[in-house]
């Protein structure tokens, strides 16, 4: 590729890259908490998804230094002093009380009940649970508490509601990822719902009775012996997350957006899936504003299965196209 | 081909045109990978009319409306030295202004 029509460091389809880790590390409960944000802002319209993703393009060579969930807070911080919404002062201090009142000792859990923050507006005492530590053990990342004093500048300015946050963090934890299956476990069983899936997916999903907060529409791909579809996007993480939940670590990768747009077959490889020659690899690049759900093929030896059987054979990776759903025989 | 802020844009391209991704450069943010520049493909379909994110990403106030496709472009085409086979192909996503005709 011509390097010079490179935009910047996020665009990275057709880098030569790593080995993708097709393990999903999950999300401790800052990143939920900072993913939760970020994405109240964006659906509350205070900001536009465009301009946090510019935001985070602008970070150049600390692009992919920083992890994703960090990357994409500190973005948020950085747009909102931009469009003025609070000062760099504001921030200092919202930032310097939300570490006050949060008193996490470096290796020991916090006793809940000694720790207050604020949920609308309104102190809330933590219950058991309520957090975890890091993969590392040490408590919140600092970019944590920009996120803490974020939240509560904007929902002191009612541009969000905690409530809203709190709501974001539940439906990516509990409700978006069993919704993709659902779909596809229906298509698997109902032949009319099938083909109207393929031809309208945003409507059949709608009409199943989901509701799709999303503002994208949806293209619906289903495997055949002919071609086999999978998805990536090169730019930032696009992916239906109304039907899927959150990306896991590995889509969000350098790796996989560098890879698989010049190299499926042996990226589809290293998740232990080969597709033979004479099946077209077909390579969808969800770069603006369409979102794909691929549908699998249904299993050979699950004829007689109920919907539910089915759901429960049904994972992410093969609504995103990196594993196809083995027969059952 | 100019757009406005306020007016639904009749596409100007259907499924099967030949087309071209324009290969010139931009400042700030863009939806079209450096990758696809200059690149010939087919369009696969229209997809309806959505705000230019380039100025969606700046705050512009009243962003134009700009026609939408997905185009499908023939591997060996993006990449001379792609190693899988001579069908496979990848489909993205260009706004009509990154696209001239073949």
């Amino acid at each position: 590729m011509d390097q010079d029509l490179k935009m910047g460091p996020h665009d990275v389809g057709g880098e030569f890259s790593d080995p993708i880790d097709t393990s999903d590390g999950g999300m401790t409960h800052w990143e939920k908490f900072s993913n939760g944000v970020r994405i109240a802002v964006s659906a509350r319209k205070v900001i536009t998804l465009d301009e946090l993703r510019l935001s985070a393009e602008s970070f150049g060579d600390e692009y992919f230094k920083m992890p994703y969930f960090e990357r994409n807070g500190l973005a948020l911080v950085h747009r909102c002093l931009e469009r003025k919404l609070f000062t760099e002062e504001e921030l200092k201090l919202a930032r310097a009380q939300a570490e006050k009142e949060f008193e996490v000792p470096l290796i020991d859990l916090p006793n809940p009940e000694s720790i207050t923050h604020l949920h609308d507006g309104e102190e809330h005492h933590h219950h058991d649970n309520d957090f975890q530590e890091d993969e590392a053990g040490e408590g919140p990342p600092s970019y944590y508490f920009d996120m803490l004093a974020v939240a509560k500048l904007l929902v002191d300015r009612d541009l969000i509601t905690m409530q809203n946050v709190l709501q974001k963090i539940e439906q990516f934890d509990n409700v978006f990822p069993t919704r993709g299956i659902a779909v596809v476990a229906k298509a698997w069983t109902d032949s009319e719902f099938r083909e109207y899936l393929i031809r309208d997916a945003k409507n059949a999903i709608i009409d199943m009775g989901l509701k799709l907060e999303s503002f994208a529409e949806i293209i619906c791909m289903p495997q055949s012996d002919q071609t086999h579809h999978m998805v990536v996007c090169t730019l930032c993480s696009c992916y239906p997350r109304s039907l899927l939940g959150m990306p896991p670590s590995w889509y969000k990768s350098r790796s996989y957006r560098s890879r698989v747009v010049h190299e499926p077959r042996k990226v589809l490889a290293e998740f232990g899936t080969n597709i033979p020659d004479d099946v077209e690899v077909r390579v969808h690049d969800s770069n603006a504003d369409m979102r794909y759900l691929i549908l699998p093929q249904r299993p050979k030896g699950t004829e007689d299965w109920t919907e539910a059987n089915l759901a429960n054979i049904i994972s992410r990776d093969h609504l995103v196209g990196v594993r196809i759903p083995e027969n059952v025989i | 081909m100019s757009y406005s802020p306020e007016l639904e844009p009749t596409p100007q391209f259907a499924a099967t045109d030949q087309v071209q991704v324009i290969a010139r450069h931009s400042e700030g943010h863009c939806r079209t990978p450096g990758y696809i520049r200059g690149k010939v493909g087919i369009v696969e379909r229209y997809c309806g009319n959505f705000k230019n994110p380039e100025q969606l990403a700046v705050a512009h106030p009243a962003p134009e409306i700009i026609p939408l496709y997905r185009c499908r472009f023939l591997q060996k085409e993006v990449w001379p030295d792609y190693k899988g086979t001579e069908t496979d192909t990848l489909e993205i996503e260009i706004y009509e202004h990154w696209l001239d005709p073949v």
